[in-house]
């Protein structure tokens, strides 16, 4: 049976499906196996909601990687794993770190900091999962996991170093949600309360800047100053997307480019800075680190860029069944660009604003007409490929952990397309 | 580099007129001893400043002399002018640094580092005295061999500490504003009236994402450890002062730990980083570090005595700030020694205005002001001393700079604003 269903979405895997998702039948195959993971298939609220630049409101929304160690099925004659389980024990191992990590002896800053690492609360864990694959593909074996020590033991191996990478990585993208919480006056994130909600802005900006802190501090631990400069960029460039989007005159709104720049700061920069620093910290030559930037930043604009799709789309095939809860934010996407470039009279109803709703069902119905959805997936679809032919790229190995790390890494890139939530 | 550019020494005539500036550098310190005279320019002589600003200001902060053949004179001097030329380069280049690629955010950030509102430039003046301190010299002028270039290299990053120095307390000082309903900062009205407090969060990030930026620039791992430190402490400070117990208010070792965490961390450590960038032992980095702790903490207590004893117009925040807006201080704490009674008013709170003039009642009586005072002389000497404790130096710039921080000192706890 789940062999009937993979090989269904093995058909749909490359058509620009707006049908119903195979991925739901899938699912619904494997969903009988047992779990070895505690995260696993529990339905926390998304990583994909962290993509996106709209307020947290709908917290079902999310992507539901059935997580087991039997999610395993034969498909031409390659073994298809769930990239999620190759490093899930690694990933609990990083969870205990990253909340030691944030420990201080405020208690308000405490338990403010530590709020969104704790269990139930740590979102999908796209980024650290994506950070560990992609140090296993780049030919560096796990080796015994040492345990959750404390976080500000210098990491002797490469394997701790990487690891730290992905702790890092979460903490300036959870220091990064907390601030914009605060900017879009959010009140949920990740199915809970957000912070600034639960505490008051004041704290909540306060927990952010610690995280940050103590980011830079494990940062600075790893005496690597090339890294350290690919993730201050990272800071730097999530802040400049978030002011870009913020306060976007007229003209940028309408820009397919500015809106590509926007996304890559806001998205695509912390995933593309962290693959090449995995790269870097294994000694790797700048081309590898170059590729595993490219798959980074790659994958980060395909993300992004059905996110947006899903705004509109959400689980049905049909328009204006999304949360549309870009467009009610006045943020413009991708997909309305491309329906501007061909109905230029929808700038005029753009220029407007969306207080409106009445703006908004004509936006809607432009859509409809025009083939914006449809672009916006092959654009998606465009750079998940670049992504996929980043880890072909590879220098060759024979390692079977490195082989299935790699398929992994590809596999990642179509799930990414692939969902409908 | 650009500071070789139009540069003459003029070793033997002497000058009576402040407009003829001219530096001279003194490649060793025998010949310093030879060249006696000195006089210091102060940003008030403007004829002076004019005829130097064809030149590099990044040379001329320390030690504008001009030789005389006479003998040695003690002048009085104003530390801040001793680094008053590269202050301005600091600060330009700090203007020049925040504009972002979105100008609206920009204009956020430069709102701090406006002309007028930038406070005393109390920190960059430290560390950059600090780095003439610790044997770190403008370079020659004339002389374009690889070692200037590096001396030049070395005291570009040093500036860049005061820089960062300067983006992360602003970035504090702006996240603090959002979040303490101040209207008046600096004498003008705030960041978060002016534009909003998301502008304000955002702006604040904006300054440490820059910080950040600079500080990986340096290549220095320990560094970017110290002042990731001080991020910490900035905001563990702040969140100390917002979620105090009623035991804690009352303790006078949580007012010093969170006085350090909120005023001094930022100098000390700064004070440390610009030590070790300049390649001192880290005894001398510690003493750095000592220096600018103490006077960081003398800073903070002279400062609470003012709020109570300064003037509205001159502190630039109404005066009783701290009370009226709960912050129990080294004074009341210490009144609160001699008169246990007054415990259960701080209990109480300060909404009630009454409670202020109760206090301010047993605060009269009491000895806090001056215990408090003492206090700030104990650590300003403190610091002194770290100053009279670094290896000795002949050089007259690293001497000057040595006893202007020490000065230092003494300003902090005799200032009245």
């Amino acid at each position: 049976m789940a062999r009937a269903a993979l090989l269904c979405l093995l058909r749909h895997r490359t058509a620009a499906a707006t049908s119903t998702s195979p991925l739901s039948t899938y699912r619904c195959q494997l969903k009988t196996s047992n779990s070895k993971t505690p995260a696993a298939g529990v339905g926390r609220a998304s990583f994909c909601r962290p993509f996106s630049s709209k307020a947290a409101v709908n917290d079902v929304i999310g992507m539901d990687f059935a997580n087991t160690d039997s999610g395993v099925a034969v498909m031409e004659g390659k073994e298809r794993l769930d990239p999620f389980s190759l490093v899930a024990d690694e990933l609990s191992v990083i969870a205990s770190r990253l909340r030691s990590m944030v420990v201080v002896e405020v208690p308000n800053l405490a338990s403010a900091a530590e709020y969104f690492f704790k269990i139930g609360v740590e979102g999908k864990r796209f980024r650290p999962t994506v950070l560990l694959l992609m140090a296993t593909a780049l030919n560096v074996h796990v080796p015994e996991l040492p345990p959750a020590g404390v976080g500000d033991t210098l990491p002797t191996d490469l394997r701790t170093c990487q690891q730290r990478i992905a702790e890092i990585t979460e903490m300036i993208h959870v220091a990064s949600l907390l601030h914009d919480d605060v900017l879009d006056d959010a009140d949920k994130r990740r199915g809970v309360g957000s912070l600034n909600a639960v505490t008051g802005n004041k704290l909540a900006v306060l927990a952010g800047d610690f995280l940050l802190s103590r980011a830079c501090l494990a940062l600075a631990s790893l005496k690597n100053t090339e890294v350290v400069t690919l993730i201050a960029t990272v800071v730097e460039n999530l802040v400049t997307g978030e002011t870009m989007q913020l306060t976007t005159a007229s003209k940028q709104r309408f820009s397919m480019e500015y809106y590509m720049q926007k996304t890559y700061n806001k998205t695509a920069s912390l995933l593309s800075n962290s693959c090449k620093s995995i790269a870097i910290l294994a000694g790797h030559t700048a081309e590898v680190a170059m590729l595993a930037f490219e798959y980074g930043k790659n994958l980060g604009l395909a993300f992004q860029l059905i996110d947006d799709v899903l705004d509109f789309t959400g689980t049905s095939a049909s328009l204006g069944k999304g949360s549309l809860s870009d467009i009610r934010h006045g943020i413009i996407t991708a997909p309305i660009l491309f329906a501007m470039e061909e109905f230029p009279q929808l700038r005029a109803v753009v220029d407007q604003g969306f207080d409106n709703p009445a703006n908004v069902d004509i936006a809607l119905e432009y859509l409809g007409k025009s083939s914006g959805i449809q672009r916006t997936k092959e654009l998606a679809m465009k750079h998940a490929n670049l992504a996929a032919a980043a880890i072909d790229s590879l220098p060759e190995s024979d390692d079977e952990d490195v082989i299935r790390s790699r398929q992994a890494l590809v596999d990642l890139t179509q799930r990414v397309i692939t969902r409908n939530k | 580099m650009l500071f070789c550019r139009g540069f003459s020494r003029i070793s033997t005539t002497p000058r009576k007129s402040l407009l003829g500036f001219i530096l001279s550098r003194p490649t060793e310190p025998s010949q310093s001893l030879l060249s006696n005279q000195y006089l210091y320019s102060t940003i008030k002589v403007c004829g002076g400043r004019k005829a130097f600003s064809w030149s590099l200001p990044s040379l001329l902060g320390i030690g504008r002399q001009i030789h005389h053949s006479s003998s040695v004179i003690e002048e009085q001097f104003d530390p801040f002018s001793l680094v008053a030329e590269e202050l301005s380069l600091v600060a330009n280049r700090l203007r020049a640094m925040v504009v972002a690629e979105v100008p609206k955010l920009a204009s956020a950030a430069e709102y701090f580092f406006k002309v007028g509102v930038e406070g005393k430039r109390f920190r960059p003046t430290v560390l950059l005295l600090m780095a003439t301190a610790l044997n770190v010299h403008l370079p020659e002028p004339a002389a374009a061999s690889v070692g200037d270039t590096l001396t030049t290299d070395l005291r570009t990053r040093l500036q860049s500490i005061a820089e960062i120095t300067e983006m992360i307390h602003v970035a504090s000082l702006l996240h603090d504003d959002v979040l303490d309903d101040a209207d008046k900062r600096r004498g003008i009205g705030s960041l978060n009236a002016v534009m909003g407090n998301k502008l304000a969060v955002l702006a604040g990030d904006f300054l440490l994402s820059r910080a950040c930026v600079s500080l990986a620039a340096l290549k220095n791992t320990e560094v970017v450890s110290l002042l990731a430190t001080v991020v910490e402490h900035l905001v563990t400070g702040e969140t100390m002062q917002m979620t105090t117990s009623s035991e804690q208010r009352c303790s006078m070792e949580y007012y010093m730990q969170k006085t350090y965490y909120k005023t001094a961390s930022l100098i000390s450590n700064s004070c440390k980083a610009i030590a070790l960038l300049a390649g001192q032992t880290a005894e001398v980095a510690m003493l750095a570090f000592e220096y600018g702790k103490n006077l960081g903490l003398a800073f903070q207590l002279i400062d609470d005595v003012l709020d109570f004893t300064g003037t509205s117009a001159s502190l630039g925040k109404g005066s009783l700030s701290d009370i009226r807006h709960g912050i129990v201080t080294a004074p009341i704490l210490f009144a609160m020694e001699e008169f246990p009674q007054l415990h259960s008013v701080v209990y109480q709170g300060f909404d009630n205005p009454e409670n202020i003039d109760i206090v301010l009642e047993y605060l009269g009586k009491s000895h806090g002001i001056q215990m408090t005072r003492e206090l700030a002389m104990k650590h300003a000497n403190l610091a002194a001393a770290a100053i009279d404790s670094l290896p000795e130096s002949n050089d007259e710039n690293v001497i000057k700079s040595r006893r202007a921080l020490v000065d230092l000192t003494q300003r902090v706890i005799t200032r009245n604003k």
